[in-house]
C-alpha cells in the first residue's frame, strides 16, 4: 500500500507540467439542450467556473466577474462559461438564479456532475483558463475578493 | 498518526507540481489527471460537551481521504479510485472503528474504470456514474459529505442518432458501503427529441422513459431475511420500476414532468409488507430579463427504495429523492432540514428572484429572492389524527445589495415550521431567522465580511445567536472566526427532551476558528472548534454527526 502511494506521489512530482484537453463531456445549456463542452472552444479563450446555488464563494466569484466584465472586455477577449453543478433538486433553481442575476456568461448545467468528474473538480468553486485550442492553462479553486484577478491576468496572457 | 502525517506531506509535496501530466511528446502519449481530498479531525476530550459518545475519542483522529488517478488518450480513458479511512469520521457509517477503537489504515479500491466516448457512442465498463431523468426510479453518485458512492460496477452504453434520439444502457452490482450489494441492477433510458426530429429551433421538446430492474436473491440466510418471512412480506426477487417524462422549453419557459410507478417492494428495512409505489413531479420555470420563476410539486408514496434488502445502512439507496427546499448556507437557518418522508408526502416549492442593475455603474445593484416550500403526509391514515399534516413549511426572502465597489450587504429573514414527529401528529415547532451579511472590500486584496444572525423560538431548543467574522486576504489566504450559543439556560420544555438527547441545558458555545491557505488547485484548511451535534442531508439522505470537539484539517488538491 506505501509503496503504491509513494510510486503516485514520485509519478506526479517527477513529470513536468503540460496542457490539459478539455473531456468531450455533455452538458446542457440554458435552453435544455445537450451540448459538448467542447463546442464552446474555438473563437475565444474561456474562463470555464464550477458553481452551484449552496456555494455562497461560488456566486461571489461570478458576480465579482460580472460586476467587472465591461471593464475586463477591453483588455482582452474572453467568454466565461458558468458551470453549474446543483443535482436536479436545485437546477431550476440555478438557471432562475444565473437568468436574475443578469451574469453576462454562458450557462450550462452538469447536474449528473461528469464534466465535475471529468476535470477532476473536488470542490467548488474551481475555475478554469481555457486557450483557443481547447487547453487548460490556469485553474483556481476557492475564492477570496481579489483572486478574480489572477483569471484576468491569465486571459490577457492568451491575448497577447 | 505517522501514516497521516506521511500520505498528507506526500500529497502536498504532489500539489505543488500543481498541473496535469503530458506524456510523450506534446501530450500524444495521454494524459495523467487526478484529485486527492483529505478530511481529517484530531478529536480532544470536551466536557462541556455533555453529550460525550459513548466511547472515549480523546487522542483518536477520524480521517477520510480520497485519491482519484485519470488516464485519458484520445478519446479512451481509464482511472480508479482509493479511498482511505484512517478510520473514518465519526458518524460516517462506512470505514467504522472496531471495538478497541485502533482500526490501522483502511484501504479500499472504490471505484475503476475504463471508457470509450465517441461523438455518437459511448461504452463505460467499471465504475458508472448514471442518473435517469430526475433521478426517481435510478441515480448512482458519490457524495464525500455523505459517505455515499452508489457507483455501479458493471457495463454502461449510449448510443446517440443526430440528436434524434438517444438510448443508455446500464448493469451491474451496486457499491454499498466498503464493498459490493448482491443485487444487480439492470436499466435503459430512451429520448427521444421531437423538436430535432421536425427541426424546430425556437421550440425544445423530447419525451423520455426509463426502466429499472432491481435482481436479488431472497433464499439467504442473514437475520431476519429468510424467504419464509420474503414470502409473508409478499416480496418477490425482481423490482421493476417504469418512468415517463415530457420536458419542454419555449419562449423563456420551461416545464419538465415525470411520472413513475414501482412495483412492489419493502422499501424500508422494518416495513411490514411489500408495497407497490409512485411518484408524480413536476417543474416549472420562467425566466424573462431580470425576472425569473420556478416552482417544482412532487406526490410520492412508497418510493424509498434500496440497493439491497439485506441492509439497513441510510446510504442504502437506489433512487433520489430530495428535499424540495431551500438549501441554506447559514448556519441557524440550518439546524432542522426537511428530511423527505418516502412512505408519503405531497411537497413544492416556489421561488421568484428579481434584479435591478444600475445603468450608469455595474457594480450597483439589488437582488431580491423569495422562496417558499411546504411538505405535508399524502394520506390520512399516516398520522395519528387521521388527518393529513403539515411536515415543513418554510417562508424565506434575502434581499442582497451592492451599495458601491465596497460595500454588499445581504439580509435574511425564514419562517420555518415543522412536525417533530414527522407529520405522525399535529404538533409543529415554529423558529423565525434573522440574518445580516456583510462585506467590506478594504482595497484590492483585503476584505472582510461578518455575519449576525438570530433565531427566535419557543419551541424546541428556544432562542440561538451566531456570529462570524472573516478576513480575507486574496488570492491565497483567509482566516475566520464563528460563534453560536443557545440562550435557553434551563430545558423547561419537558416534551422535548426525547426528541434531542443531546441538547445541552447549559449554555454552550459552539465556537469555531481556522484558516484557509489557496494556491492555484490546492486549497488547505485548519480550524478548531466545537461542533453541534445534527444532520447533513442531501438527496433524502440525511447523515447525523455527533457533537464533537477538535482539530479539523481539510485538503484538496488536482493535478
Amino acid at each position: 500500500m506505501k509503496k503504491l502511494l509513494l510510486s503516485m506521489v514520485a509519478l506526479v512530482v517527477a513529470f513536468a507540467a503540460s496542457a490539459q484537453q478539455l473531456p468531450d463531456v455533455q452538458v446542457e445549456n440554458t435552453e435544455g439542450r445537450k451540448i459538448s463542452i467542447r463546442s464552446l472552444v474555438g473563437e475565444k479563450p474561456l474562463i470555464i467556473s464550477f458553481w452551484s446555488t449552496t456555494c455562497k464563494p461560488c456566486i461571489q466569484e461570478l458576480n465579482a466577474i460580472n460586476d467587472q466584465i465591461e471593464d475586463w472586455r477591453e483588455e482582452a477577449d474572453f467568454e466565461v462559461v458558468a458551470v453549474s453543478v446543483d443535482d436536479v433538486r436545485m437546477k431550476a433553481g440555478a438557471k432562475a438564479m444565473a437568468t436574475s442575476k443578469g451574469w453576462d456568461f454562458t450557462c450550462v448545467y452538469d447536474a449528473n456532475q461528469d464534466l465535475k468528474r471529468g476535470m477532476n473538480v473536488n470542490l467548488t468553486p474551481h475555475s478554469f483558463v481555457v486557450d483557443k485550442a481547447g487547453n487548460v492553462v490556469y485553474s483556481h479553486s476557492g475564492y477570496t475578493p481579489g483572486s478574480e484577478q489572477e483569471l484576468l491576468d491569465k486571459v490577457i496572457e492568451l491575448s497577447k | 498518526m505517522k501514516k497521516l502525517l506521511f500520505i498528507l506531506i506526500g500529497l502536498g509535496c504532489a500539489a505543488s507540481a500543481s498541473a496535469q501530466i503530458s506524456l510523450g511528446k506534446d501530450g500524444k502519449g495521454g494524459q495523467l489527471m487526478g484529485s486527492f481530498e483529505t478530511n481529517s479531525i484530531y478529536y480532544v476530550d470536551d466536557n462541556v460537551l455533555g453529550s460525550k459518545p459513548d466511547h472515549d475519542l480523546r487522542e483518536y483522529i477520524g480521517s477520510n481521504s480520497y485519491l482519484k488517478l485519470d488516464y485519458a488518450i484520445d478519446r479512451f480513458s481509464v482511472g480508479v479510485q482509493g479511498d482511505f479511512y484512517l478510520p473514518a469520521i465519526d458518524g460516517y457509517e462506512i470505514g467504522t472503528r472496531d471495538e478497541n477503537y485502533k482500526k490501522d489504515l483502511q484501504f479500499l479500491l472504490s471505484g475503476a474504470y475504463a471508457q470509450w466516448l465517441d461523438k455518437s457512442y459511448s461504452v463505460r465498463l467499471g465504475s458508472i456514474y448514471e442518473q435517469f431523468g430526475n433521478g426517481l426510479i435510478y441515480r448512482s453518485f458519490e457524495d464525500r459529505q455523505l459517505g455515499i458512492n452508489s457507483s455501479l460496477l458493471g457495463a454502461s452504453a449510449m448510443y446517440r442518432l443526430n440528436n434524434y434520439f438517444t438510448i443508455k444502457a446500464i448493469y451491474g452490482a451496486p457499491r454499498l458501503l466498503d464493498g459490493w450489494a448482491d443485487s444487480r441492477i439492470g436499466g435503459a433510458d430512451l429520448s427521444i427529441s421531437l423538436s430535432e426530429l421536425f427541426k424546430s429551433q425556437k421550440l425544445n421538446l423530447s419525451v423520455e422513459g426509463s426502466w429499472i430492474n432491481r435482481y436479488e436473491e431472497l433464499s439467504k440466510d442473514a437475520d431476519g431475511f429468510t424467504a419464509a418471512s420474503f414470502e409473508t412480506k409478499q416480496m418477490g426477487e425482481y423490482l421493476n420500476m417504469y418512468s415517463g417524462r415530457l420536458n419542454m422549453d419555449i419562449a423563456g419557459f420551461s416545464l419538465r414532468t415525470e411520472y413513475v410507478h414501482k412495483s412492489e417492494d419493502l422499501g424500508q428495512i422494518d416495513t411490514e409488507k411489500a408495497v407497490a409505489g409512485y411518484a408524480a413531479f413536476a417543474e416549472l420555470g420562467y425566466n424573462y430579463k431580470n425576472f425569473s420563476f420556478s416552482g417544482q410539486v412532487r406526490a410520492l408514496e412508497n418510493m424509498g427504495t434500496r440497493l439491497s434488502l439485506y441492509n439497513g445502512a441510510t446510504v442504502n439507496q437506489l433512487n433520489y429523492l430530495p428535499a424540495l427546499t431551500r438549501q441554506y448556507t447559514y448556519m441557524l437557518a440550518n439546524l432542522e432540514p426537511h428530511q423527505v418522508n418516502v412512505e408519503g408526502e405531497l411537497a413544492g416549492q416556489v421561488d421568484l428572484y428579481y434584479s435591478l442593475r444600475s445603468k450608469s455603474d455595474r457594480r450597483k445593484y439589488w437582488n431580491f429572492h423569495a422562496n417558499y416550500s411546504t411538505a405535508y403526509t399524502l394520506h390520512k391514515h399516516q398520522s395519528a389524527t387521521g388527518e393529513r399534516e403539515l411536515i415543513w413549511q418554510d417562508l424565506n426572502v434575502d434581499v442582497e445589495r451592492q451599495w458601491n465597489k465596497s460595500w454588499k450587504t445581504t439580509l435574511l429573514y425564514s419562517f420555518q415550521e415543522w412536525s417533530p414527529s414527522h407529520g405522525h401528529q399535529h404538533r409543529t415547532y415554529v423558529a423565525n431567522i434573522f440574518v445580516a451579511d456583510v462585506t467590506y472590500k478594504i482595497n484590492r486584496k483585503h476584505s472582510l465580511r461578518w455575519e449576525l444572525q438570530y433565531l427566535l423560538s419557543d419551541d424546541y431548543q428556544g432562542d440561538w445567536v451566531a456570529g462570524l467574522v472573516e478576513y480575507n486576504f486574496a488570492p491565497h489566504w483567509s482566516i475566520y472566526f464563528q460563534n453560536m450559543y443557545n440562550l435557553e439556560s434551563e430545558p423547561n420544555f419537558e416534551d422535548k427532551k426525547p426528541l434531542d438527547e443531546n441538547f445541552n441545558p447549559r449554555k454552550v458555545y459552539y465556537y469555531n476558528g481556522g484558516f484557509s491557505f489557496t494556491h492555484n488547485r490546492t486549497r488547505v484548511q485548519l480550524s478548531y472548534g466545537r461542533n453541534r451535534a445534527g444532520y447533513i442531508c442531501s438527496g433524502g439522505v440525511c447523515r447525523y454527526t455527533p457533537a464533537y470537539t477538535g482539530v479539523n484539517l481539510q485538503l484538496s488538491t488536482s493535478f
